[in-house]
């Protein structure tokens, strides 16, 4: 018995950009460390309605002398998110986590390329904050694709962290007007498969286009799925993700506790 | 003026003993391992793990699971690593703990039933076995087993000749008459039964017009059908005679100790693992602490003490 469900305190819960909040929560020191791209459960002790927990990403992490800060960065989809957006400063969140398994971050290569769209960018900030900590050597390109300019979140700090960054938008309102994947295919010759790292999240759409880039060559890509979740814990089954195993056989991978990041070649996409 | 000793807390399940009546539903605790972090499963009367067929199950193809108001739809079809890698991988795990294990049998035709049930009741640490003839979500086998008392039965006996442990009849809500199934399971051998497995439901997504469920239908769990379960196991003890186990949206302690004045023997905690992987620690303590309160040195003085 090591896990504990935490009661975390609500310092800040700010809209940044339309349907887009930033929670900020203050937690006991004991939280243990996330890794980037790890989860938190989420929910309002007490509740039925909504009845689950919601799974949002780690946006950062901070552990101070005797509390630790959690940021969640997440858009408003549905009933949960919703009620949560309207909690105040103040207010009370039960948390279960850190859950899932981070991006696989023993062996990076000498570029690292992070290819982020809209929200996506949640778990990379924190990937891309903790690599430029441990590797500081690798050439980090970032390419962020949104729908609008305010959509662009933390770009001040993800250009002091990046060698390069490369924006975009939908409406042309930042950077190019075109998607984040077309740029990113626009460039691929810079990078070499054997000394390039490629950590990705987005909508599917984009994953779903990154894959189709990443058919025709040797690139490893690491991808952050989000998927509906009862339990996050890996009970439920009900996160299901299909997968090619080592066959090449489809199976129902769970997106919590198998994840929720995936080599994005082994995602059958339906 | 308090107890001088805690409450105890026993309870029997024909031969079947455990140390409280709190165990773990089916499908909502995976091989247990899964909880091992949250719950020390020591303290558990016993768990029942997730329901094993012949051979690995692939499951649904997603969205599998849908929140609803009280409560969550899933539609996961039984997806599991089957019965061989079952003792091999996971009940080496269990076996370490003070907690009953009640494997959850399921087939699709009443040679798997026995095929399934043979192997169990070979391996060492397998304290009963709890057979699944309810599941809402696979196209062969579940519920339709579960559905026809004729049918019900003969899987009952399929599996009691197969053998020598305590077998637990699973039944589902999905019945205009669940006491006839019952009684025929019980007929038929059942050292108990269990009930109720999920009600079967469905919701739409508004924007596509789609079910939210890939599946389209799916089983509804939660708090939103504890009401439907309490009335379930309330008809069935008052017409059979082996003991029944309560299932269904039990979140809390109260909750569980309705299932037990009705007359349940013993209570699985299911969704609510999902919500508070607490649970079911917080509801054998909250069972205790009203046993203490009320002056109750045994729970069996409070199971069945229903004042209709």
């Amino acid at each position: 018995m090591a896990k504990n469900i935490y009661i975390g305190k609500i310092l800040k819960n700010e809209e940044v950009q339309k349907d887009c909040f930033l929670m900020k929560i203050k937690i006991a020191v004991s939280f243990e460390t996330p890794l980037p791209g790890q989860f938190v459960m989420i929910r309002i002790a007490g509740l039925n309605d909504p009845f689950l927990s919601r799974p949002i990403s780690i946006y950062s992490f901070s552990r101070k002398n005797n509390f630790c800060l959690i940021e969640l960065l997440y858009r408003v989809v549905g009933k949960g998110t919703q009620i949560m957006a309207g909690l105040i400063e103040g207010s009370q969140v039960e948390i279960n986590g850190p859950l899932g398994n981070g991006f696989e971050i023993q062996s990076v290569k000498k570029n690292v390329v992070f290819i982020a769209g809209g929200i996506g960018i949640a778990p990379l900030s924190l990937l891309i904050e903790n690599l430029c900590r441990r590797f500081p050597s690798s050439l980090m390109t970032l390419y962020f694709g949104a729908q609008r300019a305010s959509a662009v979140i933390g770009l001040n700090k993800l250009q002091k962290m990046c060698r390069l960054v490369n924006i975009c938008t939908d409406d042309g309102s930042l950077g190019e007007k075109n998607l984040v994947t077309r740029v990113f295919q626009k460039d691929i010759k810079k990078f070499l498969p054997e000394d390039t790292s490629i950590y990705a999240c987005g909508p599917k759409e984009m994953l779903v286009a990154l894959g189709k880039i990443f058919s025709k060559n040797e690139f490893d890509c690491q991808v952050s799925l989000e998927e509906r979740m009862a339990c996050g814990t890996g009970a439920c089954m009900g996160c299901a993700v299909a997968i090619k195993d080592k066959k090449g056989a489809l199976v129902y991978q769970r997106v919590c506790a198998d994840g929720p990041v995936f080599y994005l070649r082994d995602i059958i996409w339906e | 003026m308090k107890l001088k000793t805690a409450p105890r807390m026993a309870v029997n399940l024909g031969r079947l003993k455990l140390k409280n009546p709190v165990m773990t539903a089916s499908g909502t605790f995976g091989y247990g391992e899964e909880y091992a972090d949250y719950v020390d499963l020591n303290k558990l009367g016993a768990v029942v793990v997730k329901g094993l067929s012949l051979k690995q199950r692939l499951g649904n193809p997603p969205p599998r699971i849908m929140e609803t108001t009280g409560g969550m739809l899933n539609s996961v079809g039984l997806q599991n690593i089957g019965v061989d890698a079952f003792i091999e991988d996971k009940l080496p795990f269990l076996r370490k703990y003070d907690a009953a294990v009640i494997a959850n049998v399921y087939g699709e035709t009443y040679d798997e039933f026995k095929k399934v049930t043979k192997i169990l009741s070979a391996a060492k640490g397998v304290h009963a076995l709890e057979v699944n003839i309810s599941c809402p979500n696979v196209k062969s086998g579940g519920v339709i087993f579960g559905s026809d008392p004729k049918i019900a039965a003969r899987v009952t006996k399929t599996v009691k000749e197969e053998t020598s442990l305590p077998v637990i009849v699973k039944l589902t809500p999905n019945v205009t008459d669940i006491v006839a199934i019952a009684r025929a399971v019980e007929k038929a051998g059942a050292d108990a039964i269990s009930l109720i497995n999920t009600l079967t439901g469905m919701s739409v997504d508004l924007k596509t017009r789609k079910p939210h469920l890939k599946n389209i239908t799916g089983g509804l769990s939660g708090p939103a059908i504890k009401p439907v379960a309490l009335r379930m196991v309330w008809e069935v003890v008052q017409m059979v005679s082996i003991p029944v186990i309560g299932i269904g949206g039990i979140m809390t302690a109260q909750d569980a100790l309705e299932f037990l004045i009705v007359g349940a023997q013993a209570v699985q905690i299911g969704t609510a693992n999902f919500v508070n992987p607490h649970a079911t620690m917080e509801i054998i303590e909250g069972i205790q602490s009203y046993l203490a309160a009320n002056k109750i040195k045994d729970i069996n003085e409070i199971i069945g003490t229903f004042q209709p």
